[in-house]
């Protein structure tokens, strides 16, 4: 298994658009999400310029256990980003046929898929660390107080954000399996949300529970939208068991349909 | 010998077309083993299906007398087409990962760089590298896990002579080692000059196989040059000619099968002719190639 990630991964640490990609990736994640405060009080001195008075203090984007929620939600909105990184990984393969090579050169086509799968628990793990240590350094420091306990609750955002992710790269991963051109894949990956979007519109009102059935909502599902709290609303502040369910057979089957098919198409 | 590849009634159709029908084909070790056949006749669709990227519709194959599956490939070392490595990695990066998929040691690869003669453009990406280099690295990726069996697909297409004549080189120093060479090829003077078997395909079916040395058994011909008015004439007259014919100024007289050029010479001499030239010509693959061709189209194939 760790040998066929490290084949991937000497593919990818040669090229350059990898590291421009997930340099870029990560440097934005990490930008964004630590920069919450910032754009609180930008927000604050526009509010000023209308009379609005916001105190910033009382909104606590970066207190445990808040935090954790919070940016999980926010970073879950460049996993595009990393995906198509995926997307030119694998879209590449095909392009330069190397993957035909690989076969010829004795990978069955399952550790094919395997490496390339192996690199997406790798970038998502990455992503994941990534947000954690940024949740925890800026929890600690605008934390008021910190309470061991609220900094260990709402832990469970942080597998389900891997599944959110790692959904997603699946998902882009069988794309690019099944399209094999990247600039296709990329536009149909941009599209995904918008065309399942004109789908659940039109589908008739009985069968409205199945919309959390949906691959792209499932995955949105995973992590709900937490800034809603602030202005006293009600909102998911836990992970929904079905959720992960749903995304999880998902997960699986984005995967399943890859290999059906690459195990049955000429190379 | 041992039996290397063997093939049972291996077919393959794209739709409608059949690219490879019932195909039945024996390799022994120790063989260089040529694919003949015009463009489109089904020998990268074979090969494609023996390395396992093109699936068979139906027969099977063995490599080493075992059912092939991923684990036998890396046993084998094979360029189908043309060239195929990641662009943006060096050809020292390239090797290393196809030794990496191998199972092969790193070791290996300076001695194929050198074998191929790229040692000096190693560091260099592969997409800088002209034609031939890329040729010459996908030997030495081929060769990389010292297989018992190298597999080669026009490995001098595209090339200047002087590429084909390093390759074919290449080539000779690799059979010198003992391996197995399968090579698939419509350059016939290239499969006489280096196969020791050879396959005739066409549309897919196979035409012919046999040695490459019982090529030119059989009948002979002799180009004869002498200076005579009625040279044409007194070659009729000759018992050993079943036909004489006159190609720029030299008379190529086709012999009876039993009659040699020394019966031919002692007949002019005889005739107080002495030819000026007399020489025997082997019948070559080309012409073997064209007539098996030939006479598949007659029986309606």
């Amino acid at each position: 298994m760790l040998h066929l990630l490290k084949i991937d991964l000497k593919k990818l640490t040669s090229y350059r658009t990898f590291w421009v990609v997930c340099g870029l990736y990560f440097f934005t994640l990490a930008f964004v999400t630590a920069s919450g405060m910032e754009f609180l009080k930008w927000l604050a001195s526009k509010g000023a310029e209308f009379g609005a008075n916001i105190n910033i203090n009382r909104i606590p984007l970066y207190h445990f256990p808040d935090v954790w929620q919070n940016l999980v939600f926010i970073s879950g909105l460049f996993k595009i980003v990393l995906a198509i990184m995926v997307v030119i990984s694998i879209t590449n393969e095909y392009q330069y046929r190397t993957i035909r090579q690989n076969i010829i050169d004795g990978m069955s086509r399952w550790e094919f898929l395997q490496s390339k799968i192996l690199t997406n628990v790798l970038l998502s793990l990455m992503s994941v660390a990534m947000v954690f240590v940024i949740a925890l350094i800026t929890g600690l420091i605008y934390s008021p107080q910190i309470e061991l306990a609220d900094v260990f609750s709402d832990l469970e955002f942080f597998p389900a954000y891997f599944l959110e992710i790692f959904a997603f790269l699946s998902y882009a991963l069988m794309l690019g399996i099944f399209v094999q051109r990247s600039g296709l894949t990329i536009i149909l990956l941009l599209l995904s949300h918008m065309i399942e979007a004109i789908i659940k519109v039109n589908i008739p009102d009985v069968a409205v529970g199945l919309k959390d059935f949906f691959p792209m909502q499932s995955i949105s599902n995973l992590v709900a939208l937490p800034f809603a709290r602030y202005a006293l609303q009600q909102i998911q502040d836990y992970v929904a068991i079905s959720a992960v369910l749903i995304a999880l057979v998902w997960t699986f089957l984005f995967n399943y349909f890859a290999y059906r098919r690459l195990k049955k198409s000429d190379i | 010998m041992e039996t290397v590849l063997s093939t049972d009634k291996l077919t393959k159709y794209f739709g409608k077309l059949c690219a490879v029908n019932r195909l039945d084909l024996e390799v022994k070790r120790g063989q260089v083993f040529g694919m003949l056949g015009p463009n489109g006749s089904g020998k990268t669709t074979t090969l494609g299906m023996l390395m396992g990227v093109t699936n068979p519709t139906s027969g099977s194959f063995t490599w080493f007398g075992e059912p092939a599956s991923h684990l036998t490939r890396k046993k084998i070392g094979a360029v189908l087409e043309h060239p195929i490595f990641y662009p943006y990695l060096s050809g020292q990066k390239n090797l290393e990962l196809n030794a990496m998929i191998k199972g092969a040691d790193p070791a290996n690869i300076p001695k194929v760089l050198e074998l191929v003669e790229l040692t000096q453009r190693k560091d260099h990406n592969y997409r800088t590298y002209s034609l031939g280099m890329k040729q010459r690295l996908a030997i030495a990726s081929a060769l990389v896990s010292d297989p018992i069996i190298l597999i080669l697909d026009e490995p001098t297409n595209g090339l200047d002579p002087m590429g084909i004549a390093e390759i074919r080189e290449i080539i000779k120093r690799i059979a010198a080692d003992g391996k197995t060479i399968i090579l698939a090829s419509h350059l016939l003077d290239e499969v006489q000059k280096v196969c020791t078997h050879f396959a005739v395909l066409r549309k897919g079916t196979l035409m012919h196989t046999g040695p490459v040395d019982d090529v030119g058994k059989g009948e002979e011909t002799v180009e004869v040059v002498a200076f005579h008015d009625d040279l044409s004439h007194i070659l009729h007259e000759f018992r050993g000619s079943l036909s004489v014919k006159l190609e720029g100024g030299k008379y190529q007289v086709r012999m009876r099968e039993g009659f040699h050029s020394v019966d031919l010479n002692k007949f002019l001499l005889e005739k107080g002719i002495v030819a000026s030239q007399i020489l025997t010509q082997k019948k070559s693959l080309e012409k073997q190639f064209l007539e098996i061709l030939q006479e598949t189209q007659e029986t309606g194939l």
